[in-house]
């Protein structure tokens, strides 16, 4: 069952063509990535889904049925440019943007302790937002992101400004949050996470969707078909050979013959970065 | 429009501003210089009855200094015989002058000259070290002049046996002019037209001050949010439109607070400082019969008596309503200009077509007072950009009700005209950066189908 389904979508800005006839389906309860060079139309997209933007055609439903307001409530959005009332304290923000999502104030301070606690930032709560770090406010607008138990959330390159234990500890979040029946939009330009954490994903590129698909999958389609053999020669050198898949076999008894120790036998899947580079240059 | 996520950003906006130093500051310390300007007046009275200043007088021609009259504040010394050696340039002699001064101990010293031998052309010089002042000198001038005439007077009435005082005394006319206002009920009341320009003119400024200073905290607040980025998120649970309304009234409530709180301090102030004082020293020459139609009736009596004629209640909600609608204009637009740039520095070319005619209204609203009735002011009162101000400042001449309703009428009209016009813009505008925007680009903005 698709959480989003988008349906020839198209946005143009006067002349200017943000989107052209986008179709897609982002399942539920998986982590979907949504990736694209800069200026492909993938703000464009995310602000359709979140309703900031009406597309100029086309259609967006969200668990079968037209989009609504009441549904855009329950999405949780962090976009890629960050921003937050330098001048507000943390904990009034905080339950200002929770209740602007439709929490109740109760509920919003019961929760938003939660997690400020979760992240080991209680004593955040009567600082000023200019008085925190990059890093903790890049928290902070992760839990105000997420603190209203969204179904859908919208992460616009969620681990850019953090160092490699906080960017660790959002990505446990991450998986914690999905475990929990979430579905959520990746969006990044980090092709490693994008393999670790996405079920799916979808690339756009000049406005217009490219590929879309399970990652396995796609790393198969345009993987070459080969398998990389290691082992030791008779000199205990180690080596490893990259064999196209219908000589593996012949390949396979030459090695025997010559007596060789096998290590490995794996299948080549080529690198998400390495697939996006070709999709992306080539223009496929 | 979701009421309950609007009155969540209200609320913020207020809280936001209202719990600011500078609000605060503002707040509290304006009503004790508002009282301090009410009670002005009263303080220079108070001020200005000064010691008595003693005033020499060195008589050439013999008969002004015996008949010139002490007064409180001019008490004068004839100095018989005192001679101030006048050069031919009728220059004194310092040494001498000096002299004199230290003899009679007075605070000035004045030298009446005759020009010819008949002395029908006198010359007065008041020598002083300090400074005279208006008052005194003007006094000074008076006495000897009267004191000149009755010598005049009596050598006349010597010579032809005519009694030329009384006959000065019957046809002396002594006419006051006082302004009375007659109202549509019949009654009738001291006006000075002049205490009614003022105070339409304060109205104005005042308006104008309080739309400029509110409407720059809109667009501030709409540029904060814009260049902060935070903007995209709030876009994401609401819609621009109840942000932008969101934060226009929340600052009308700002304003609404600091209004009256001004107005409740700076009557508690006047009030703390009257129970004290005493409200007949503070306001004494208020307490002259406003009906009295005698003569004699005080400047600041008819000041005050025309004051007192005024409906402080009618004037309050005429205040109310055309600040904030005339806001409400103004702000929608404001907030449309700062949704068009990522800081204030770029704000200035985008404003000018709406702070020339808030200008405009301000000097229309200042030729009210010369001219209340001029069709220049009419039409500025009727045309809904310049009309908040222009209005409010004819309120104090009592224009007819129609007019004021007809003013409002369109003044709302247009309101909700520019709302949906500036709502088409904002939405646009706050989610465009990089670019710096023209009024080409606010247009384009406006017809673009969301």
């Amino acid at each position: 069952m698709a959480i989003i389904q988008i349906n020839n979508v198209s946005k143009s800005f006067g002349e200017k063509v943000a989107l052209d006839k986008v179709s897609l389906e982002i399942p539920e309860g998986k982590i979907f990535g949504l990736l694209g060079p800069n200026g492909a139309g993938k703000t464009t997209l995310i602000r359709i889904i979140n309703r900031i933007t009406i597309p100029t055609a086309g259609s967006v439903f969200f668990q079968g049925r037209p989009i609504t307001d009441e549904d855009v409530a329950r999405i949780g959005y962090l976009p890629e440019e960050r921003g937050l009332y330098r001048k507000m304290k943390v904990g009034d923000q905080a339950m200002y943007l929770a209740q602007l999502k439709g929490m109740k104030r109760n509920d919003a301070l019961r929760e938003l302790k939660a997690w400020f606690e979760r992240f080991g930032a209680q004593d955040w709560w009567n600082k000023k937002v200019e008085e925190l770090s990059k890093g903790m406010a890049q928290k902070f607008q992760f839990i105000t992101t997420v603190v209203h138990k969204p179904s859908l959330m919208i992460l616009d390159e969620p681990f850019s400004g953090f160092d490699p234990v906080n960017a660790e500890l959002i990505r446990q979040e991450i998986l914690r949050l999905k475990a929990e029946g979430a579905t959520i939009i990746l969006s990044t330009h980090n092709m490693e996470s994008v393999e670790e954490l996405c079920d799916e994903i979808a690339l756009i590129n000049k406005s217009h969707l490219v590929i879309t698909g399970g990652v396995d999958e796609i790393r198969r389609r345009y993987g070459e078909d080969n398998v990389e053999i290691s082992y030791s020669d008779a000199s205990l050198q180690p080596r490893t050979l990259v064999v196209a898949r219908p000589e593996v076999n012949a390949k396979l008894s030459e090695l025997i013959s010559e007596g060789v120790t096998f290590h490995g036998f794996k299948e080549v899947i080529p690198r998400m970065n390495d697939i996006f580079i070709k999709l992306v240059t080539e223009g496929v | 429009m979701d009421f309950s996520k609007l009155k969540i950003i209200i609320a913020r906006e207020y809280l936001n501003k209202v719990k600011k130093k500078s609000f605060l500051i503002i707040t509290f310390l304006a009503p004790v210089l508002f009282a301090g300007v009410c009670l002005l007046p009263s303080l220079i009275m108070a001020g200005a009855k000064e010691e008595t200043k003693k005033v020499g007088v060195v008589d050439y021609t013999g008969f002004v200094a015996d008949s010139l009259v002490d007064h409180q504040t001019v008490k004068y010394i004839s100095l018989a015989g005192a001679d101030l050696g006048m050069s031919p340039e009728l220059k004194p002699d310092s040494g001498k002058l000096n002299a004199l001064f230290d003899q009679c101990g007075a605070d000035a010293i004045v030298a009446l000259l005759p020009v010819d031998s008949l002395a029908t052309q006198l010359i007065a010089t008041a020598y002083s070290y300090k400074d005279l002042g208006m008052e005194t000198s003007s006094l000074i001038q008076n006495d000897l002049n009267q004191a000149v005439e009755n010598h005049r007077i009596a050598n006349y009435e010597r010579e032809t046996g005519v009694n030329l005082t009384a006959a000065m005394a019957d046809v002396r006319s002594n006419i006051n002019l006082i302004s009375m206002k007659v109202s549509e009920d019949g009654s009738i009341a001291v006006s000075e037209s002049g205490v009614l320009s003022i105070l339409s003119m304060i109205l104005g400024m005042a308006l104008y001050l309080f739309i400029m200073m509110f409407c720059g905290m809109v667009m501030s607040s709409v540029i904060e949010e814009k260049s902060s980025r935070v903007v995209e998120v709030l876009i994401s649970s609401v819609k621009a439109t109840e942000l932008m309304f969101g934060k226009i009234i929340g600052v009308a409530l700002v304003a609404m607070t600091q209004f009256l709180l001004w107005v409740l301090l700076t009557v508690g102030i006047l009030a703390a400082i009257g129970a004290v004082v005493g409200f007949d020293s503070l306001f004494g020459m208020a307490t002259a019969d406003p009906t009295g139609m005698t003569g004699d009736m005080s400047g600041i009596a008819v000041i005050f008596s025309t004051l007192g004629t005024l409906n402080y209640g009618s004037l309050l909600v005429a205040f109310l309503l055309f600040f904030v609608f005339g806001y409400l204009l103004y702000a929608s637009l404001y907030a449309a200009i700062g949704s068009a740039v990522e800081s204030e520095a770029d704000t200035q070319q985008l404003q000018m077509p709406i702070t020339i005619p808030l200008m405009i209204g301000f000097f229309i609203s200042i030729y009210t007072m010369k001219a209340p009735d001029s069709g220049v002011v009419f039409w500025g009162s009727m045309i809904p950009f310049t009309s908040p101000i222009v209005m409010l400042s004819r309120i104090p001449f009592d224009p007819p009700f129609w007019q004021i309703a007809l003013s409002l009428a369109i003044l709302i009209g247009t309101f909700v005209l520019m709302a949906w016009f500036s709502a088409k813009i904002y939405k646009v505008g706050i989610l465009m950066f990089g670019k710096k925007s023209t009024f080409k680009d606010l247009w384009n903005w406006f017809r673009q189908k969301n």
